[in-house]
């Protein structure tokens, strides 16, 4: 992310010269360049609307092409074989969940979340608590404990019965849950629940003055923002 | 410090041994990105370098021989917090600091030092690094049990897994049913119902 700095604050600068009145110190804004003023072509201003700022970066995307496929093999090597190394399920799970973090920030969150469906986050994460409590009520429906592997109806039942838990178990509940937690909190609050959506959220904190946050109420700000201050990026549209 | 670092001799008595120089340097380097990570006075940079001090923490649990630890660290505190806390800090407004550091505040960092001593007055009574007399480590009844058993008990060789996953497997079940919860509680908060 550090390696995309500059191509970021030139890219701001060069391009956005008429609105660099609206923050001080337009250049030093950093990587995340989250405290640009918005702009009225609509290019940023829709990546605003994802929440989420991208800059797509040669050296990012090549890096994680390389990178990629061996992690991901580490994470299910290490989830596959925790009963006779280091790791586990969790660690494991972890790992996967840390793979598709890369992808989404070499490759851009929307298209990270388009590409891996919702129905496959929550089947990992529904499923792996599923088989988790299966596992556990087998033995019991046969007359026994919770978790009592011995009675599993499969050869060397105690050993496979604890594999097929941190496999199919703790490791799909990890990886499912995180990367879960990564994409709604990339997508941040919803707008049919009540609250404000994202951007008319950042407006409302922002500016202070705004008390119902709708976003068409961006153009009634232009009076009201405060120029210099931290506002004034988020309610400084022209 | 120097003094509590020892490691088992050749004939399994504890002794104070050098400080290696890997060890001595991930020291230094846990203690300083810590102290930065504290001071710095950007966020964004701050949580930067408590990656770093999450990576120095994982390795210096693997130099202590507890990879499973070192591998949570790695994975969770350097990589999945650090991204969270990223993706959460790209949702505000970033303020332009002039200073780097923030300004020492005494009562806290004279708070702290208390602490830090109460804790080193207890050094003394802890078990060299290593010590075949520790208590953690000799007590017949749970780890050695553990170690010695569950290859029959469990046929799998990573007794760190077969606690957690058989002998303790129950618990886990729950540790893994808060995981869950926790995706749920994010989704609540958030007022959504998709992931993705």
């Amino acid at each position: 992310m550090s390696g995309s700095d500059s191509g970021v604050d030139t890219d701001a600068a060069d391009t956005d010269a008429a609105d660099t009145d609206a923050v001080s110190k337009p250049a030093t804004d950093g990587g995340f360049g989250r405290d640009r003023p918005p702009r009225s072509d609509g290019r940023l201003d829709s990546e605003r609307r994802q929440g989420t700022p991208y800059t797509e970066s040669q050296v990012i995307m090549s890096t994680v092409k390389i990178v990629t496929p061996f992690a991901f093999t580490y994470g299910l090597f290490v989830t596959f074989h925790g009963g006779g190394s280091p790791g586990g399920g969790f660690q494991g799970g972890a790992i996967v969940a840390a793979v598709v973090f890369m992808i989404a920030f070499a490759f851009g969150i929307e298209a990270t979340r388009q590409w891996l469906a919702n129905t496959v986050v929550v089947a990992l994460a529904v499923g792996g608590a599923l088989v988790f409590a299966g596992i556990g009520l087998v033995p019991v429906a046969l007359g026994g404990a919770f978790l009592q592997y011995e009675l599993l109806p499969i050869p060397d039942p105690v050993k496979y019965g604890m594999e097929g838990v941190e496999i199919l178990g703790i490791g799909t509940i990890v990886a499912g849950v995180l990367m879960g937690l990564f994409f709604v909190l990339a997508k941040g609050f919803s707008d049919a629940g009540g609250f404000a959506d994202a951007d008319a959220f950042d407006d409302e904190v922002g500016d202070g003055t705004d008390g119902d946050g709708e976003p068409t109420d961006a153009e009634s700000l232009d009076g009201e923002s405060n120029p210099g201050g931290p506002a004034a990026a988020d309610g400084g549209e022209p | 410090m120097t003094g509590a670092l020892a490691s088992a001799g050749p004939l399994g008595a504890p002794v104070v041994a050098q400080v290696t120089a890997i060890e001595a340097s991930l020291f230094v380097f846990v203690v300083l990105t810590a102290l930065f990570t504290a001071l710095a006075r950007d966020v964004l940079a701050a949580v930067i370098i408590f990656g770093a001090y999450s990576l120095g923490m994982a390795a210096l649990y693997t130099f202590y021989r507890a990879p499973d630890v070192a591998m949570t660290e790695a994975a969770i505190s350097a990589g999945v917090t650090t991204v969270l806390l990223l993706l959460t800090l790209a949702k505000t407004t970033r303020l332009d600091h002039e200073a780097a550091f923030e300004s020492v505040n005494l009562p806290a960092a004279g708070a702290a030092g208390l602490l830090f001593a109460g804790l080193m007055l207890t050094m003394g009574d802890i078990p060299a690094v290593g010590s075949a007399d520790a208590p953690i480590w000799s007590n017949p009844d749970v780890t050695q049990w553990y170690i010695a058993e569950t290859y029959a008990e469990t046929h799998v060789e990573n007794t760190v897994m077969a606690v957690l996953a058989a002998f303790r497997g129950f618990d886990t079940f729950g540790e893994a049913v808060v995981v869950f919860a926790a995706g749920i509680a994010a989704l609540i908060v958030l007022h959504r119902e998709v992931f993705a």
